[in-house]
């Protein structure tokens, strides 16, 4: 579905490029700086992107009753949204991913660097869109929810996001990212595993 | 004032719904069965506001139940209590005896159409079917273009459905109705939309459907009493 859309498609890939090239056009114009603050300036813009993109992720299926079938239906409603959120974050998240090398290279960040922003997007986004999902489920009826789910969502985003620039950061001063990686992974199975659930119930009692 | 009201009406409702209990009661009475369905002492609240208590109804095979009521007494609330969308805020809904809520059986049986038709825009009609066909586990396309042609609307299987008309749109949602061939039916306001033509074509569907033992719980605000389907249907008011 969001793929016959190109609008929602496009709409959080452009916020992404646009807020991440607004840091290079508005500082000094310092190799060194850019390349400290990139990753994690990129980080931060995959965040509000996804931020952005969560408001498409159950509304249009509100709007058209089609999210009220899949709650009446004898399939599981749990299973239904953890494929939702998958396909979402290919359509978002993974886009962003593939994205990160160009503004890698904008930021003037090394190839060594570039690759392990690359990495940490991969394995740190889904765990973006299926925490921001639980939110998306939480305010799909409100009219004006954006503000809201910001402020539900981007609490719990900072744990991810500490670890996502920080192994780029890591990786800049020549440490060992094992331990960002980890977390990262422990954090997407955790989300994986648990949001589906949290998805599905929020969705069930929104839903009246 | 509006509290007061339905506080009022209570009486009343509960009478009426004697009434639908009655007529059940009237059949060749069978002391083991248990209705079909059956909604025991269900109370349903909007904010303060109480819209109904007290409220029992039960619906067996090959029957139609009619929902009418003023605007705002709460007869799509109701219905969407019945189908499980929302939990009665008192009472339980029983399907064959056992409570609706993670009832597999009854999520199998049921089959809702409400005031969004549920059909994506970006889709063709056809597209749409599909979906529900392969949400139920099925994908048979001569069957959807069978049930696209009963509906009329087989000239536009092909186009997106965000070009279809309001009524051309409630014909494809009874086609997902057809398809799905659940035994349980429950329509807000069907008749919406639709013209005289459509009117009968789905008064007839809805009577096969209670000829082949299936079971309708309706509202409409207009009377069903000169329709196909009067001598099937049982009024409930609220």
């Amino acid at each position: 579905m969001l793929f016959r859309n190109t609008a929602t498609l496009v709409q959080p890939l452009c916020f992404f490029v646009l807020i991440a090239l607004l840091f290079p056009l508005s500082l000094p114009a310092e190799n060194a700086l850019l390349q400290r603050i990139g990753g994690g300036v990129i980080w931060v813009a995959a965040v509000l992107a996804t931020l952005l993109s969560l408001e498409s992720m159950f509304k249009p299926d509100h709007r058209d009753g089609v999210l009220e079938q899949l709650i009446i239906s004898p399939r599981s409603l749990t299973t239904a949204v953890l494929a939702k959120s998958l396909a979402h974050w290919s359509a978002t998240g993974l886009v962003l991913t593939l994205f990160s090398p160009l503004l890698s290279f904008a930021f003037r960040i090394p190839a060594e660097q570039a690759w392990v922003l690359f990495i940490s997007l991969l394995i740190g986004t889904p765990s973006l869109t299926l925490i921001g999902a639980i939110g998306a489920a939480l305010t799909v009826t409100l009219h004006r929810g954006g503000v809201l789910l910001a402020i539900i969502i981007l609490p719990l985003y900072i744990p991810i996001l500490i670890f996502g620039a920080g192994m780029v950061g890591q990786s800049t001063q020549g440490a060992a990212i094992d331990s960002q990686v980890y977390a990262l992974l422990a954090i997407g199975v955790l989300a994986t595993t648990l949001s589906p659930f949290a998805i599905a119930a929020s969705l069930r009692l929104t839903i009246d | 004032m509006q509290a007061k009201h339905g506080i009022a009406k209570l009486p009343f409702l509960q009478n009426h719904c004697c009434i639908a209990f009655m007529s059940s009661a009237a059949r060749p009475h069978q002391p083991d069965t248990v209705a079909s369905l059956a909604a025991v002492d269900i109370r349903c609240q909007r904010g303060e506001r109480t819209l109904f208590s007290g409220l029992e109804l039960s619906l067996e095979r090959g029957q139609c139940l009619h929902i009418a009521g003023a605007n705002g007494s709460g007869k799509t609330t109701l219905l969407r209590t019945v189908c499980g969308l929302r939990k009665a805020d008192e009472g339980h809904v029983r399907w064959q005896g056992k409570d609706i809520n993670d009832n597999h059986d009854f999520a199998r049986a049921v089959a809702y159409l409400g005031h969004k038709d549920g059909l994506k825009d970006a889709l063709s009609p056809a597209e749409n079917l599909q979906f529900y066909q392969q949400l139920d586990g099925v994908l048979n396309t001569t069957l959807i273009d069978s049930t696209l042609q009963r509906m009329q609307l087989l000239q536009c299987a092909d186009l997106a459905t965000v070009n279809l008309s309001f009524g051309q749109r409630r014909r494809l949602a009874f086609a997902r109705l057809l398809l799905q061939r659940k035994s349980l039916w429950i329509l807000d306001e069907p008749f919406t939309g639709i013209d005289i033509a459509g009117r009968d074509l789905v008064e007839q569907i809805c009577l096969e459907h209670l000829a082949a033992d299936g079971m309708i719980l309706l509202t409409s605000h207009q009377s069903l009493d000169h329709s196909s389907l009067a001598s099937a249907t049982r009024v409930v008011t609220l």
